[in-house]
């Protein structure tokens, strides 16, 4: 009876370790390292959400077929608080303790950049959505052997960004002024992003023709008075409001009651918060989303997508879209695993990814990694109609050919 | 001209707040010598409770006096079940304070998120007046500030209550032989200065958006304003958001503008390396000298 007891306690152990071994093998683990904590929770929490959502999807529909299994996708999720080391010690323990074959996020410039010093060695795939990696992702860094070559960027290029917002904001503007706009100020926060951005859309608006004055503000400013009537003085025919969402929804009803400008131009505010929040203007006012905005989608399968996105607890926030940076490469990822048919040769991945493409939600044009690992897809620009908080007029524009002169594009 | 002048109007509203917050620190720094770093939370609290009232279609001054009051309570709490035990031990409160800043920043993101908070302009009514816009609840704001001023400034240096608050600085052993119940007074203080904190979040959302980490950028300005002025001296507070302000003011408009924070901030070093004790003076003056 003994012998029996300990034969089926056995067999019912063997049974566990084959039961567990067989989900082991069906565990695709992916990591998410985003803010959910600190100053630019904003931000992170799309990330998250976005990555939840591709997660739910996939896993519900069968999963990922790769060779002759089946994986679903595991998120192991991290906070990185908004901190560079946070993030990069959790690069680290995704990498080299849980094994993730590939990392989402995360926010910003420097942290992605921290992030790929760990994942570019241990060959995990890295899907960041910052322009400004088109810093250092050039001929070397991506090719097989450099430290990006599995990095990828999941942001169009900021002089096609840029160049295709200038162009939406003045000819959505221009017909709305007494006269063509030529002097633009551009309104920007002077951190390492904002630089890096505002250099481009400066010689963006300057290749549409615009004399353009730049005026930067210390980060985390509220009270934009002084620089606004300082520009005001300036006699503006634009100001463009630049980069950061949060800090024009601050800056913008201060120049309004200021009267510093005949027009404007939100950058990163959506036509949902515009609504929402009740603001209203007696000039006429454009905003741009990044990258599609969900207040105002121009096609159905955004709309869909933002209300799953929402559906799931998301907030609605002028960041909100910036989950579209993240959602489509799940996707895509997915595709080239099943191409290549193994989760273990990231080269193999990565040369996948490279010559195929994807039809996602970002862009009814297929996307497209080009050779330095980034993508393009058009700008929606919105304006809104003077004294109204919901009469809105879109237009997608497509990027630039090339960038402007004086633009070396990085 | 018009520029100039629009730019000193300016620069008294925003100083009005760092009035308030610097007028808070002052007192409780200066008086009951607790360094409460969390004090900017304080006042983002308060913001947010007014941004929560006004949304619920209550008035905003209705949700002002509400919000100085909610604050005001969760500063006694603040003082009874923490800082009461640290008052031998000013590093420990200090301490202590950033963690409770921390918890108060991600308490106010999960009961309601971490995206900015806004209220429509309780008044909405923009005079021009020479060329120069003067926004109504700006004019206001500077109104309450200065009614606040008066009180508390009269309150420490005429009323009972002040002189022996003044007597428990001075010589603290004294004033407990002397019948002064100090450690009732300092919790009196921590909860005024608390007060003032949810006042001026009230405040300051009627003029700008805060988020849960409006707090821990105000806070600096605050303890600059109160060391400034002179640690527990209501007037140097008062002089030093002036200074603050003006500087921000002028210097983001005449000067390079990335560099507003900057110049503000040199002033407060050169100050306080040239008045120690602060442009008026003020408990850590005394002690200094």
């Amino acid at each position: 009876m003994r012998q029996l007891g300990l034969g089926l306690t056995m067999a019912a152990a063997g049974l566990a370790m084959a039961l567990q071994t067989a989900r082991a093998d069906e565990e695709l683990p992916i990591g998410v390292i985003a803010a959910q904590s600190g100053s630019f929770v904003s931000a992170g929490n799309t990330i998250v959400g976005a990555a939840n959502l591709a997660a739910q999807q996939i896993n519900d529909a069968g999963g990922i077929k790769v060779g002759d299994k089946t994986y679903k996708i595991k998120l192991y999720i991290r906070d990185n608080r908004t901190d560079v080391n946070v993030s990069i010690a959790a690069a680290r323990e995704l990498v080299n303790d849980i094994g993730v074959k590939a990392i989402w996020g995360t926010e910003t410039h420097d942290f992605s950049v921290s992030m790929a010093k760990i994942t570019g060695p241990a060959k995990v795939l890295q899907f960041s959505g910052n322009s400004s990696l088109g810093a250092v992702l050039d001929d070397k860094a991506v090719a097989e052997g450099g430290w990006l070559h599995y990095t990828f960027q999941s942001e169009p290029q900021e002089w096609q960004r840029s160049g295709s917002t200038a162009k939406g904001v003045l000819s959505l503007l221009t017909p709305q002024l007494k006269s063509p706009p030529k002097h633009s100020v551009v309104f920007v926060g002077n951190d390492a992003t904002g630089q890096y951005l505002s250099s481009h859309y400066v010689k963006a608006l300057e290749a549409e023709g615009q004399k353009v004055d730049l005026v930067q503000y210390p980060p985390d400013t509220t009270d934009f008075s002084p620089l606004l009537t300082r520009i005001k003085g300036m006699k503006p025919d634009i100001v463009h409001f630049w980069y950061n969402g949060d800090s024009t929804l601050t800056a913008f009803p201060q120049a309004l009651k200021l009267g510093v400008a005949p027009s404007y131009f939100l950058f990163g505010v959506d036509p949902g918060i515009y609504q929402e929040r009740s603001l209203k203007a007696d000039v006429p006012v454009t905003m741009s989303c990044v990258p599609v905005c969900w207040g105002s989608s121009p096609y159905p399968e955004v709309k869909q997508y933002f209300d799953k996105y929402f559906g799931l607890g998301a907030a609605k926030g002028p960041q909100s879209s910036v989950s579209l940076l993240y959602y489509d490469y799940f996707f895509w990822y997915a595709k080239a695993l099943e191409k290549v048919g193994k989760i273990d040769d990231p080269d193999a991945v990565v040369a996948e990814l490279l010559k195929s493409d994807y039809k996602g939600v970002v862009s009814p044009v297929p996307l497209v990694f080009n050779k330095h690992h980034q993508v393009t897809f058009a700008t929606e620009v919105c304006m809104v109609e003077p004294n109204t908080s919901d009469k809105f007029k879109c237009a997608v524009e497509q990027p630039p050919a090339a960038p402007p002169p004086g633009d070396n594009g990085g | 001209m018009d520029i100039f002048v629009q730019q000193l109007v300016n620069s008294l509203s925003v100083a009005s707040v760092t009035i308030l917050i610097g007028i808070g620190i002052t007192l409780i720094f200066g008086l009951a010598g607790i360094v409460n770093f969390a004090h900017g939370e304080f006042l983002m609290v308060g913001g947010m409770a007014t941004w929560f009232m006004v949304g619920a279609g209550m008035n905003f001054f209705v949700a002002l006096v509400l919000a100085g009051l909610l604050v005001g309570a969760l500063g006694f709490a603040a003082e009874r079940c923490l800082f009461r035990f640290t008052l031998n031990r000013p590093m420990n409160g200090f301490i202590m304070s950033i963690g409770l800043s921390v918890i108060l920043q991600h308490a106010v993101i999960r009961v309601f998120n971490e995206f900015q908070k806004s209220i429509t302009d309780p008044v909405g009514l923009v005079w021009t007046i020479g060329g120069v816009d003067i926004i109504a609840m700006r004019a206001i704001v500077v109104a309450v500030t200065a009614v606040i001023v008066a009180i508390t400034y009269f309150g420490i240096s005429r009323s009972r209550y002040g002189m022996a608050l003044r007597a428990s600085v001075s010589d603290r052993d004294t004033a407990e032989l002397m019948g002064i119940p100090v450690r009732r007074y300092v919790t009196g203080v921590f909860i005024y200065g608390s007060l003032l904190a949810g006042i001026g979040g009230a405040l300051m959302i009627s003029l700008f958006p805060i988020t849960p980490f409006t707090g821990s950028v105000i806070i600096i300005r605050g303890f600059a304003v109160s060391l400034i002025g002179g640690l527990g001296n209501v007037g140097g507070a008062v002089v030093g958001g002036l200074v603050l302000g003006l500087v921000d003011g002028l210097s983001a408009g005449y000067g390079y503008p990335e560099w507003t924070d900057a110049y503000s901030l040199v002033v407060m070093i050169l100050i306080l390396v040239l008045r120690p004790q602060g442009l008026l003076g003020g408990t850590l003056g005394r002690k200094a000298s």
